[in-house]
């Protein structure tokens, strides 16, 4: 029994890292920002902190610390130019910027060792340090939905001029989000980084961009379930069935096409609305609407 | 020196052109992007080397290619946009969704190639080399060079000129307003994702050509270099495209020889940002790259 | 104490849809602006709420230039608007509709709302009793929990006012309220208008019933083509000859 649940604690350790990236996604889409900028900038954060502890040998949660601001700080960048733009111009402009760093990090070999990768990164990050990251990075984002800045990401999202004459400003709510998922892209890049031994450029390419995705729109975007349903059974999926776990792609392939078209919301978010659904059903109903406009 | 990589740019942008123009096309008439496009392009590749591979003329298998190309895309704006649109939030689910379809067709050519790097037989296009005036140009580029200009003129003319043309602009104007004069806008549809399915499928066999080199990742770089072009000459505008894929070609060879060859790849992107930066609507764009919560 | 349109022009290129337009909505009072389709009323509207750019003149919120403002400082200066076209939250619930109406008075840093700190919780605690008593002023507390996107028609335009209402405006621009009730409704709403005026509130109302504006306002102002042809009491404006062309002369009044 006990060897059957270690034998699962690397593909529990992946759910975690993961989430954590999910989230970064989650929370840019809630603001109405189409940025897919996470895996990128998860690539800058890994190689702050791998950087920082193998070539200048700072510990580990300095290096963490570091690789978090670091990735708020490309993220702000980037959202300077994507300010003025929507929709898919901001698509587009971040699926470059993942290019760019890239080819950046496979340019500057001196620093980051190139194609041939960053090698000698100490494990430092066991499931335990996983876990509580990840319950924090929960509570996080339960705190900003609840508090202005979530109201202001949900008013933003559905319909920008209504926000607006509310008084939101939607470039400082904007920014703010870029701030926040950039930072936690950041962090959980550098997890990513200390909880293997290497690092290689292409690890944050689109397989990537494309499973981060996967896991938002698969569990849903507006709740904080969202990303941990998405994450969590398009993690296991693969591992119940192998023949699944062969074609990845296309499994994930399918199933973005069939979630996008028929429960566009996501499992999770669909779910959720059902039971609130049938909740207000089982209370007494209010007076019944005035049929007004007629 | 610099004019032979400036021919050679024209040559590249040509190709370009037929992806980018088909890309632009889509997005023009239905403002959906099509990520799938870059899987469409390498699936007309895929389709003319097993033609001739199985003992097909070349010519065969290019239009083939065409047709099985147009074929395909259609099908995807059927299976993967066509009950989006009737939604709300098409924009974000095109993208999803063409982001599947991309998934799934890259899975099937690669289970297909065996993830093998396909090559043509040698002497599918014969290796012949013109000079004049000092400059390089082999019959492949020629072929490239001609089939970018008849095509693009040939599908000018459809647009700008025949009434399946004029019905594509209108559904492009107003959907609903066409609907009431008569147009089946599904069968525009039809016909406009053919179309740019053909065009990506053709860009497809002359890359497979140029560079020898078919695998089941040969869309993704196209995509991508497709985005800068469209943002360049503005999106949804097909003068614009077209101009932009020649601007691109040149800039690529350009930086390909004369920038470190490491760079090239962040400096092309980086031109994008700088696009966008400057001119969002890019150089024949109409409005609509900014936001709704500011004065305009 | 008011809010001043001084000679507030728009053009877009040689089209003139606003020229010269000088308005003052009191506080205190309700003020209409009338006129036929196509006057030039959602231009000026757009102007005052930072959706356009203006051409020419000025527009003065008590002793502030908002002119070039954008719509969210607008809104902070204490200008609050409702849509002509329902604009709801269709995904949130009522009571979180009517939640975001508050954003101009949550003070909490950023840093005690990212992190979910006391301060962040009591404002957000505070706001929701304001928001119930909101709902239950406007007889809707039943309706808190519901999405907004499933309400009636009626519903809908009342959470948008009760939106604005929670920005605690001094001034409010009411773009068409009544369009669509009935005359049940309409009344309900007429009563709260003037109620709010009395506590001191400027209102500028946009609608296309004459009734109702004349029963309201103390002063109405006529659009045609972009142009002030009247303004006075409404018994007095609306018998203006050019007011009188300019209704025969072609629309649903």
């Amino acid at each position: 029994m006990n060897a059957y649940v270690l034998g699962y604690l690397p593909l529990f350790d992946l759910f975690l890292l993961h989430l954590g990236l999910a989230y970064s996604q989650w929370l840019v889409l809630r603001s109405g920002v189409f940025s897919l900028a996470t895996v990128g900038v998860a690539g800058v954060g890994a190689y702050t902190g791998g950087v920082l502890v193998v070539t200048y040998g700072l510990p580990a949660p300095v290096a963490l610390v570091a690789a978090a601001i670091g990735g708020g700080l490309v993220s702000l960048l980037l959202a300077i130019p994507l300010a003025r733009l929507r929709g898919v111009y901001q698509a587009i402009a971040t699926v470059a910027f993942i290019q760019i760093m890239l080819s950046l990090n496979n340019y500057a070999e001196k620093i980051t060792g190139g194609a041939a990768g960053l090698n000698g990164i100490p494990k430092v990050v066991d499931t335990l340090t996983l876990a509580v990251c990840a319950l924090a990075t929960i509570y996080l984002m339960t705190a900003i939905t609840g508090s202005r800045i979530g109201r202001a990401f949900d008013a933003i999202r559905q319909n920008e001029a209504v926000a607006a004459s509310l008084g939101v400003s939607i470039e400082a709510h904007h920014r703010l989000a870029f701030i926040v998922s950039g930072a936690l892209a950041g962090f959980y890049g550098a997890l990513e980084a200390f909880h293997s031994y290497t690092l290689v450029p292409s690890q944050f390419g689109f397989p990537f961009l494309i499973a981060i995705l996967s896991y938002v729109v698969f569990g849903g975007r507006n709740t904080i379930w969202g990303p941990i349903v998405g994450t969590a059974l398009l993690i296991i999926l693969p591992e119940l069935a192998r023949p699944l776990a062969e074609a990845r792609m296309l499994v994930y392939g399918l199933l973005l096409i069939l979630t996008i078209n028929f429960l566009p919301k996501g499992v999770a978010d669909t779910l959720i609305e059902r039971i609130h659904a049938k909740r207000l059903r089982a209370k007494p109903a209010p007076a019944p609407a005035p049929t007004a406009g007629s | 020196m610099l004019l032979q990589q400036l021919l050679n740019g024209i040559v590249v942008g040509g190709v370009y052109a037929l992806f980018a123009v088909g890309f632009n096309l889509v997005f023009g008439v239905q403002r959906l992007l099509n990520l799938a496009h870059g899987a469409v392009f390498m699936t007309g590749a895929f389709v003319a080397y097993y033609t001739v591979v199985n003992g097909g003329p070349l010519i065969l298998g290019f239009l083939l290619a065409i047709l099985a190309s147009g074929a395909l895309s259609m099908l995807i704006e059927i299976v993967c946009f066509r009950r989006l649109r009737k939604s709300g939030d098409a924009e974000f689910g095109a993208i999803i969704s063409s982001m599947g379809a991309s998934l799934v067709i890259m899975t099937i050519w690669q289970w297909i190639s065996k993830t093998q790097v396909l090559r043509f037989p040698f002497d599918t296009m014969p290796v012949v080399i013109y000079r004049f005036w000092g400059l390089r140009v082999s019959l492949l580029q020629l072929v490239m060079m001609g089939c970018a200009i008849l095509i693009v003129l040939v599908m000018g003319y459809f647009i700008y000129r025949t009434p399946f043309g004029r019905r594509v602009r209108a559904v492009t104007d107003n959907e609903r307003a066409s609907m009431l004069m008569g147009i089946n806008p599904n069968r525009i549809y039809n016909l406009t994702y053919f179309i740019s399915g053909a065009l990506a499928g053709a860009a497809g066999v002359l890359v497979g050509l140029a560079f020898n080199n078919i695998n089941f990742t040969m869309g993704e770089p196209y995509l991508l270099y497709g985005f800068v072009i469209i943002i360049l000459g503005g999106l949804g505008s097909i003068p614009g495209a077209l101009l932009a894929s020649l601007i691109f070609g040149m800039l690529q060879t350009l930086t390909i020889a004369y920038l470190p060859s490491g760079l090239t790849t962040a400096f092309i992107f980086s031109v994008l940002f700088v696009i966008l930066l400057v001119m969002p609507n890019g150089l024949m764009g109409r409005e609509g790259a900014g936001s709704l919560g500011r004065r305009r | 104490m008011a809010l001043k349109l001084v000679n507030l022009s728009k053009r877009f290129g040689g089209v003139t849809a606003s020229a010269d337009v000088n308005m003052t909505v009191p506080r205190g009072t309700i003020t209409g602006l009338i006129g036929p389709n196509g006057a030039g009323k959602t231009t000026i509207i757009n102007m005052i709420t930072g959706m356009m750019d203006v051409s020419g003149g000025q527009i003065l919120l008590e002793d502030r230039d908002i002119t070039r403002a954008a719509p969210d400082d607008i809104c902070r200066a204490g200008l609050a608007r409702t849509f002509q076209n329902i604009r709801i939250l269709p995904e949130n619930s009522v009571l979180d509709n009517i939640l975001i109406g508050f954003h101009r008075h949550e003070h909490c840093s950023t840093l005690s709302a990212l992190f979910g700190l006391p301060a962040s919780r009591q404002e957000t605690q505070a706001i929701r009793d304001k928001a119930r008593s909101l709902l239950t002023q406007f007889g809707m507390s039943a309706y808190a929990d519901y999405p907004a996107g499933g309400l009636s028609y009626g519903h809908q335009r009342k959470v948008e006012m009760m939106r604005a209402l929670a920005s605690e405006p001094d001034y409010m621009l009411l773009d068409e309220p009544i369009a669509g009730m009935n005359d049940v409704e309409s009344d309900i709403l007429a009563e709260l208008f003037q109620h709010l005026a009395e506590a001191g509130k400027g209102i500028l109302l946009i609608e296309h019933n004459i009734r109702f504006v004349s029963k309201l306002c103390e002063k109405i102002y006529v659009l045609d083509g972009g142009r002030l042809i009247a303004e006075g009491p409404p018994a007095q404006a609306l018998r203006d000859p050019a007011v009188i062309a300019a209704y025969i002369g072609g629309s649903d009044a």
